[in-house]
């Protein structure tokens, strides 16, 4: 190999160095301990749960691109299937007031963040992804529209950083569903909208007695509110 | 050829040598709530306590305790966190796992939790809590590469705490045991003319091996305490 050729690829290594790219594998989550809510969800997702990719340049450091790809989608999937006694995933052309469903979710993401060990001045790889939970009924009123703010935090290893902000993102989603399921039916009185007159929509409630049973687990944030409902 | 062997057996022996001798203090106590002891079949889980708290202990830190903990002829048996986590799955996951020993009963009552733990043989949780940190360093050290060759010149210095406490929870009465703690201090140095010599002080797996040590004993050896 000539010496043109050994520079080359010496420039190359540190041009791809300076852009991470991580692709996540689509987790999956176990089988959870939960008394399932007796009702009929209907589940529409919008495209990017298919294949979100967050693209952004750390300030005088890397430029990183993680592919989310159908993460998002299994998990509320494989959440809501646990969680309901009945699952339907809507594609674009169902209509929900046609189908024998109690209830329509479409959750969304709001923002997805993560920090590098060099931003923390830590060994450690931090995720925060914020979903947005709105709940309808049969009639297609919004009767929930609930924030889910959810964290990850995973240290460097021997493998490199793109394994620990894998393992980041993915337990920001376990720390998405353990909230989902501690207060999913607390906040959005979902299991209400089974039984429920046709002519009547879901109040709008603040989350109140499971809120303070709930006050001896390592909750740490907000999200038991919801902040607006239709 | 011979000689050759010896001018780099030499400087591997000294290097050795001073790096059996590293500089390493090390601090260990208990102090015991209730009366310990395990059953053949019964197991222990070992947890960090949750970084939603801020607590920053790391897994590789949880591997080697459960490793020192089940090995040996006298070792326990120690249930994997991972798979105790997903088990338990969402009441072990950071933000909904038991701050207290109060929180044990309510969660016990669960649906499947109990069943789960008794099917595990689980008796103890041990949560971790603390990190290995490097608190000082100094010295300069700088190398330097040409067409001709490189070296080294210079002399540095860092020193790492590494300061873990254990709360050991009795899930059989649904209390705390008691708490183990060790801390424990190594200073590393690296002199280098041409070649840089590392004295790497093992800080963490120091205080792995010795709050490891302590649980066992802490577990074990109070059966009529």
């Amino acid at each position: 190999m000539n010496r043109s050729a050994i520079l080359g690829t010496l420039l190359a290594g540190l041009i791809s160095g300076c852009s991470s790219n991580v692709t996540l594998q689509t987790p999956t989550i176990p089988e959870p301990l939960l008394e399932q809510i007796p009702i009929s969800i209907g589940l529409r997702m919008p495209d990017n749960f298919q294949h979100f990719v967050h693209e952004e340049k750390v300030y005088g450091r890397n430029e990183w691109s993680i592919d989310l790809g159908r993460s998002n989608a299994a998990l509320f999937e494989q959440l809501f299937g646990h969680m309901f006694a009945g699952v339907r995933i809507l594609g674009p052309d169902d209509d929900p007031q046609l189908l024998p469903l109690d209830a329509l979710i479409e959750p969304s993401i709001d923002a997805f963040e993560f920090s590098t060990p060099e931003q923390s001045n830590t060994e450690a790889f931090a995720v925060w992804i914020r979903y947005r939970l709105k709940v309808y009924d049969r009639e297609g009123q919004l009767v929930s529209n609930w924030p889910v703010s959810a964290y990850g935090k995973s240290q460097t290893t021997t493998m490199g950083g793109s394994e620990a902000l894998q393992r980041a993102a993915i337990l920001a989603m376990r720390d998405a569903a353990a909230l989902m399921i501690m207060k999913f039916d607390n906040v959005t009185r979902i299991s209400s909208l089974a039984e429920k007159p046709a002519t009547e929509t879901a109040p709008a409630v603040e989350p109140e007695s499971e809120e303070a049973a709930d006050a001896d687990v390592q909750t740490t944030a907000l999200e038991g509110t919801q902040d607006e409902a239709g | 050829m011979k000689q050759a062997r010896r001018a780099i057996q030499a400087p591997v022996a000294i290097l050795m040598a001073l790096s059996s001798t590293a500089c390493i203090t090390s601090t260990v106590q208990d102090a015991r709530t209730g009366v310990t002891g395990i059953n053949e079949g019964e197991s222990v889980v070992i947890m960090a306590k949750s970084y939603h708290l801020g607590n920053e202990t790391e897994l590789k830190y949880i591997r080697c305790i459960e490793d020192n903990l089940g090995r040996g002829k006298d070792g326990l048996r120690v249930i994997p966190h991972g798979q105790f986590v997903d088990s338990l799955f969402p009441w072990f996951e950071p933000r909904t796992a038991p701050a207290e020993t109060k929180n044990l009963a309510k969660l016990m009552a669960r649906p499947g939790v109990a069943d789960r733990i008794a099917e595990q043989g689980i008796r103890y949780i041990i949560w971790l809590d603390g990190d290995t940190e490097r608190v000082a360093g100094g010295g300069s050290l700088s190398c330097a590469a040409g067409p001709g060759g490189g070296g080294c010149f210079g002399f540095a210095w860092w020193q790492k705490d590494a300061d873990y406490d254990a709360s050991v929870w009795d899930l059989q009465g649904l209390e705390s045991a008691g708490t183990v703690s060790a801390d424990v201090s190594g200073t590393s140095f690296m002199p280098a003319l041409v070649v840089p010599l590392p004295f790497i002080a093992r800080t963490q797996a120091k205080a792995c091996k010795t709050l490891a040590d302590q649980l066992h004993a802490f577990i074990v050896q109070d059966e009529t305490a």
